[in-house]
């Protein structure tokens, strides 16, 4: 008897012992643990000192949510809510949405449950889907005017606050480039198509076998790649909805849409450096990152948002990392060659429905106090490390990505326009491409593939 | 005298329950199908009655019923190997072998890890460990990433559901097989019975009742798999091992196509309310008392 015990107790115990290991084993597995307790976070210091920004006392003492789907500046928003509570007295509780949730699901599942937050971060296309149903009507809001043409109107009114400016293009790491070539680069050198494809035999006969980077998630190839189709059709977001409305009408034929073929000009040429090209769709994110890094590959196709990645795959902000165009032709004159695409994308939406009287004036304070602060604006660009898209806001991004978006922005150097889609737009297409990408289909049929999303939207 | 007490039972006993019950089962499901009649789309405070439009949607989504056939394929390969490898396991492991007990627990262990954690750990595997493995031993099989090819990425997703739930189904066949009598066994043996028709003509008939939990608890979750599928493919490649139930849930969040969604999701309670049903019925009848 005393012996099965016994072994009962070491059984179990051996069992405890594997299951801990085994989930202790996946977390050290995992490059990109947010809480890696060994990893050292630089405070950007704020400077507090001065604020001229009036608050209105009689909102102290109110709580408000915010709905937080940038889960990169989750830490970040809640300081700056704690910011804001010692100077308002308004408590600002930030809500993540959790991984694998859309943004969307959440929110709408919020509101069915009668407990929405009072502002949400979401996608533009989110925030059409649910503006006049729900939202606060903010176009009376002072910060409206300093953002100019990076608002989004639905039927003549604004809904939404245009938290950030993305912007997407071929990431270059100049330091790989310079030292396989043994010269200077500079990427302003670059200005079509075929002087991109010299450089990169260049780079290819220095050593540097497959030099690009091409992630195989369908939100980049569906939404990131496949959406320069619409929005270079004039490089504006009327335009891209101009000829969307055109392809759904079926007044535009896609196979001799000259955008598109273009565009697969350059994807295939992408496709070919890939250097992941032998198992294209078993391409690793992460290791895309590492790769970029440590000069196994000197581009990579991605967005500003990708310096976390870069950053943990070791490099510094003092690097030397920015944005070539997503060449489409060999034209020198075509803007597409020159610029790169910028545009807000995420934005604040306030519940217009549910929130009291009090809770949406103070979630307008905080809007406002993002934007005419000194902390605030401080804050959004140091703390939360985003471009945001206010013309008074005079800080500059400091991690090199961004930095190099800024500037472009500023110099005319990038093009705003972003297309919107239906929702499952990044999920079908993508897969599309996909299989595109892994040479399972051929153009025709990726066309057709288009084609037919478009015809079977209402 | 005695229906007044069992009305007083009821109240305390069942009432509790049936009220939970109605609460979280059945109510939600009466008005899940309630809502397959309307334009809802989760968001707008009027929902207009459309009739049977979101099933006749339903029949032009082309995706889904892909999705259903393949489903079918996943559940016939799952249910097969899970039982089967179960069923050969737990009378290996009740034969009295050295570490018994340890064994018992350590097949187990999988199912103690949730679906998500499980996907990723195997992501890990398929698309790193065995492609490192393939590129040192230059073995064909490991060469790409098995996620990446779709008839391999879907025998992935077979592999990891068979880890995971045969343990859980060991141990219900492990307790069927401590419950057959010694005296029905020993009997056979006296009569001249031999491993095999012992096997067939003793053990089996009396472990129906086991047989008949484990096909039922397989096929269930193999219809309805959502969460190994999610973290282990999400579809990929190029939506090629989307399985039904995740279908549904792209079609009502991605898509936004509420009604249809849910439509279909009916459509698929209804499938496997059938299928589980028959088996249920058909394997009870084959149970004997010994």
């Amino acid at each position: 008897m005393g012996k099965r015990i016994m072994k009962k107790v070491i059984s179990s115990g051996l069992v405890l012992a594997l299951a801990v290991t085994m989930l202790t084993g996946c977390r050290f597995g995992f490059a990109s643990d947010p809480d890696d307790p060994n990893e050292e976070t630089k405070e950007v210091p704020i400077d507090t000192s001065v604020d001229t920004f009036e608050y209105d006392t009689s909102l102290s003492g109110t709580s408000i949510t915010l709905l937080n789907s940038k889960a990169e500046i989750q830490v970040a928003l809640e300081k700056m809510g704690a910011e804001y509570e010692k100077k308002s007295g308004v408590h600002v509780e930030v809500m993540p949405v959790t991984d694998g949730d859309s943004p969307y699901t959440k929110v709408v599942s919020l509101y069915n449950s009668g407990t929405p937050p009072t502002a949400s971060i979401l996608d533009t296309t989110d925030v059409i889907a649910l503006a006049e149903e729900k939202a606060a009507d903010l176009t009376e809001e002072p910060w409206v005017a300093e953002a100019e043409g990076y608002l989004t109107e639905v039927n003549g009114k604004i809904y939404s606050f245009p938290l950030c400016i993305e912007g997407r293009g071929i990431i270059y790491n100049k330091a790989v480039i310079e030292k396989a070539l043994g010269e200077s680069f500079d990427p302003a050198s670059v200005t079509t198509q075929s002087e991109f494809v010299e450089l990169l035999d260049r780079l290819v006969d220095a050593g540097i076998e497959k030099p690009v980077s091409m992630a195989k998630e369908d939100w980049s190839l569906g939404a990131h790649q496949l959406q320069y189709i619409y929005e270079t059709y004039e490089g504006t977001s009327e335009g891209a909805q101009e000829i969307i409305e055109d392809i759904k009408a079926g007044n535009v034929d896609l196979s001799s849409y000259d955008r598109l073929s273009q565009f697969l000009d350059t994807f295939d040429i992408l496709k070919k450096y890939n250097v992941a090209k032998g198992d294209p769709l078993g391409a690793d994110y992460d290791e895309m990152a590492i790769d970029l890094a440590d000069g196994k590959t000197a581009f990579w196709f991605n967005g500003n948002w990708a310096w976390p990645n870069i950053s943990e795959a070791g490099a510094s902000e003092e690097d030397a990392y920015g944005f070539l165009p997503y060449f489409l032709n060999d034209d020198k004159s075509d803007f597409a060659n020159q610029k790169i695409q910028a545009s807000p994308s995420k934005q604040i939406m306030l519940d217009g429905q549910i929130a009291t009287e009090k809770e949406q004036a103070a979630a307008k304070e905080f809007l406002n106090w993002i934007v005419f602060s000194e902390i605030g604006q401080q804050m959004m660009v140091k703390t939360c490390n985003i471009i945001p898209p206010f013309k008074n806001n005079p800080y500059e991004p400091s991690d090199p990505l961004s930095a190099d978006i800024y500037t472009k922005v500023h110099e005319d150097k990038a093009f705003n326009a972003s297309a919107i889609v239906p929702n499952d737009h990044w999920a079908v297409l993508g897969a599309s491409m996909q299989k595109y990408l892994a040479g399972r289909s051929d153009r025709e049929e990726l066309t057709g593939d288009i084609q037919k999303y478009w015809d079977e939207q209402e | 005298m005695k229906s007044k007490n069992s009305g007083k039972d009821f109240c305390m006993f069942a009432l509790p329950g049936m009220f939970c019950f109605f609460a979280v089962v059945i109510i939600p499901f009466v008005y899940g199908v309630y809502l397959t009649l309307t334009d809802w789309n989760g968001v707008s405070k009027v929902k207009n009655f459309i009739g049977l439009k979101n099933f006749s949607g339903v029949m032009r989504d082309g995706q889904f019923w892909t999705s259903l056939l393949l489903t079918f394929k996943y559940v016939i390969f799952v249910v097969l190997i899970v039982n089967v490898l179960a069923f050969a396991i737990a009378y290996l492991l009740t034969r009295g072998i050295k570490g018994q007990n340890f064994f018992r627990a350590g097949f187990f262990t999988p199912n103690l890890i949730g679906g998500i954690v499980l996907g990723y750990i195997w992501q890990f595997v398929f698309s790193r460990v065995f492609v490192s493995i393939g590129e040192s031993t230059g073995w064909k099989l490991f060469e790409v990433s098995w996620l990446s090819d779709p008839t391999n990425a879907f025998i992935a997703l077979v592999v990891v559901s068979v880890w995971q739930l045969s343990g859980y189904m060991i141990l219900i066949y492990v307790a069927g097989f401590m419950g057959l009598s010694e005296d029905v066994m020993e009997a056979a043996s006296i009569d001249g019975a031999s491993g095999f028709v012992k096997l067939k003509s003793i053990i089996m008939p009396l472990m129906m009742s086991s047989i008949t939990i484990c096909l039922f608890l397989t096929l269930s979750r193999a219809f309805m798999v959502y969460d190994v599928n999610l973290s282990l493919t999400a579809g990929a490649p190029y939506g090629t091992t989307e399985m039904a139930a995740m279908h549904v849930y792209e079609k009502a969040f991605t898509s936004r196509q509420f009604g249809v969604g849910q439509a279909e999701a009916f459509i698929l309670f209804i499938i496997v309310a059938v299928i589980s049903g028959l088996q249920v019925y058909f394997t009870k009848k084959q149970e004997v008392e010994a």
